[in-house]
């Protein structure tokens, strides 16, 4: 390029070079603290795979001199964490698309249909965003001990259903409500009833904010703790949360198994995090700078 | 895609006359509009409005949660709850817990938001990686850091490698550093909601105004007090108002941390409901507890549920 002694161009290259090596050394800084941001998990996954002799040895915070599994298949076989996965997977499973579907129908009442205490209702139901889950724990707690439903994942239901609400609506009212009216007149002139404009029409076009609330209510419902831990007691019942907590409490000493647990009882929503990192991020920042 | 369509789209129809929409609606009626949002109304008075009033009321009992009397006490509850010296380290606990973090992540949400909105390679890696730990279950987060807290774990051994041996500390067994040890991993949570708001918000001022205030011969500072920060206002007010709502939630990492000890030092109004509740089986005094966090939390929410349900209706 120095061949050239064209002034101008030489200023414009030294220019882009300065920039590029700007952001590289930009970048350079982010990537360090991003590998300080992850580094108690990086700190896990080193200790997770070391042989018990190697930990003694070096510690934690070395790189591991020593690559075993056998943390993990101890880790397995005392956290029961097989059982937790299929708790917390079931409950999810079903308690996201039933918690999605009452909000999208009670939303779209609220956005679009004709209905009388519209701001009360929707009112009532944002206050719910403020309210922790403490209020409500011991009488659904004698709620649902007088049906049975104690130490049954079943019981957590409705409570994870009424607590994930208002959110959704929060969510999913804001979007119906940029639904124009013209698709769903036309559609009533076509004779289609209020329930099929809303299953055939207004579902599918809303399916990205659908999935996005979905997502975000999975996270929440794979992790929430404390209704779990008032409702449930059998081993078998445990959830992922519950799980851990029983399985840290017997692990005081064995700090390589204690972590393999610990990464085991984490790894399904890691690995759903990175595949579903898209929706979270566009769910959270639609839903707080709309708003 | 489809929502930046709509946004353009015209509001009203020109081909339907006024007349016929409205007379249209009106036959459709109401009743539509109540079955579809009966469902999810039944489902949250049953399971939230109704067992929020039901504990209103069991909070004048001495209930026990077993015995079929539920002994009418008045305000003796809430009388026991202001000399209960648990409610007083619980209360200043969750101030504590409230300032830091909702200013720490704020603070270092923005920064992190600014550097990362900078011209950097990896932006998006870097930004999934910061925002990690906020999906993690707490009981998970918490048992990691209770992890490297040991008196002989990863962070004491760090301090004494950079030769601060002396400031090693059994920092969850000391009821004066204890419910500070706990804030970090919160702080850790809690920074990449923050840094995600910022963030989008950043892209959306324009670079413009920043073009215009270097020529004006701005420096950087006088371009982040004047230009960034006023343009952040609406995301200051959410990101304050969300944390503000969630920090009267806090339950999950003392409990998985410290279990609200050494000696109850580290107790938030959660995890003393909860053990009032389900360990003392006080079910009254527990319900009276969880009153007191319920109306704070509501009478500081409502601001937010007002200024959401204005632009919802």
């Amino acid at each position: 390029m120095t061949a050239i002694p064209v002034p101008r161009t030489d200023y414009a290259a030294r220019a882009q070079t300065r920039r590029r090596s700007k952001a590289l050394a930009a970048t350079a800084v982010l990537v360090l603290i991003a590998v300080f941001w992850a580094s108690p998990v990086l700190i896990l996954v080193g200790t997770a795979v070391k042989t018990a002799a190697d930990f003694d040895a070096h510690g934690a915070s070395s790189l591991p001199h020593s690559l075993t599994f056998a943390n993990f298949k101890a880790a397995w076989n005392v956290g029961q964490f097989g059982t937790a996965f299929v708790n917390s997977g079931l409950i999810t499973l079903v308690k996201v698309p039933t918690g999605v579907f009452l909000a999208a129908l009670l939303a779209y009442s609220l956005a679009k249909l004709k209905i009388n205490l519209r701001r009360s209702i929707l009112f009532l139901m944002l206050l719910g965003l403020t309210v922790p889950i403490f209020i409500a724990v011991v009488p659904v707690f004698t709620m649902l001990r007088q049906v049975g439903l104690i130490d049954n994942i079943w019981g957590l239901l409705p409570p994870y259903l009424a607590f994930g609400l208002p959110f959704e609506v929060l969510i999913l009212t804001g979007f119906f409500k940029r639904i124009p009216h013209e698709v769903i007149e036309s559609a009533r002139i076509d004779g289609a009833s209020e329930l099929n404009i809303f299953l055939r029409i207004v579902l599918p076009l809303s399916l990205p904010v659908l999935i996005t609330v979905a997502v975000l209510d999975a996270v929440a419902t794979w992790n929430e703790l404390v209704v779990a831990l008032v409702l449930l007691s059998s081993p078998g019942h445990r959830t992922v949360p519950l799980a851990l907590l029983n399985f840290q409490g017997q692990f005081t000493t064995d700090f390589p198994a204690l972590c393999a647990g610990i990464l085991i009882a984490l790894l399904p929503i890691l690995v759903a995090y990175g595949f579903l990192q898209r929706w979270i991020v566009s769910g959270l920042t639609a839903g707080a700078v709309k708003g | 895609m489809i929502a930046d369509t709509m946004k353009t789209a015209p509001r009203t129809s020109p081909g339907l006359p006024r007349q016929l929409r409205a007379s249209r609606l009106a036959r459709n009626g109401s009743l539509a509009g109540w079955a579809f949002a009966a469902p999810a109304l039944i489902v949250y008075l049953a399971f939230l409005v109704y067992p929020a009033l039901t504990s209103l009321s069991l909070s004048f009992t001495s209930w026990n949660g077993i015995s079929p009397a539920k002994t009418y006490v008045g305000f003796q509850n809430y009388v026991n709850l202001v000399h209960d010296s648990v409610v007083q380290t619980a209360a200043r606990n969750n101030l504590i817990w409230a300032l830091v973090t909702i200013a720490v992540p704020m603070a270092l949400g923005l920064a992190l938001a600014m550097a990362v909105n900078t011209r950097v390679y990896l932006r998006s890696l870097i930004r999934t990686v910061l925002y990690m730990p906020a999906v993690l279950p707490l009981v998970g987060v918490g048992t990691i850091w209770g992890w490297l807290y040991q008196p002989a774990g990863v962070i004491n051994n760090l301090l004494t490698d950079v030769g601060l041996g002396s400031v090693t500390h059994a920092w969850l067994g000391d009821s004066t550093t204890a419910i500070w040890a706990i804030t970090v991993p919160a702080i850790w949570v809690r920074t990449g909601f923050p840094m995600l708001l910022y963030l989008a918000a950043l892209q959306g001022i324009p670079a413009e105004y920043y073009e215009a205030a270097r020529t004006d011969g701005a420096s950087a500072w006088q371009r982040f007090r004047h230009i960034t920060f006023p343009s952040l206002r609406a995301t200051h007010y959410i990101v304050l108002a969300l944390s503000l709502i969630d920090t009267a939630k806090v339950f999950d990492l003392v409990y998985a941390m410290t279990d609200g000890g050494p000696g109850n030092s580290t107790q938030v109004m959660g995890t003393w409901m909860y053990f009032n509740v389900f360990q003392s089986y006080n079910f009254g005094y527990g319900t009276a507890i969880a009153v007191v966090i319920t109306l704070v939390a509501v009478i500081v929410g409502i601001p937010y549920v007002r200024s959401q349900a204005r632009q919802l209706v």
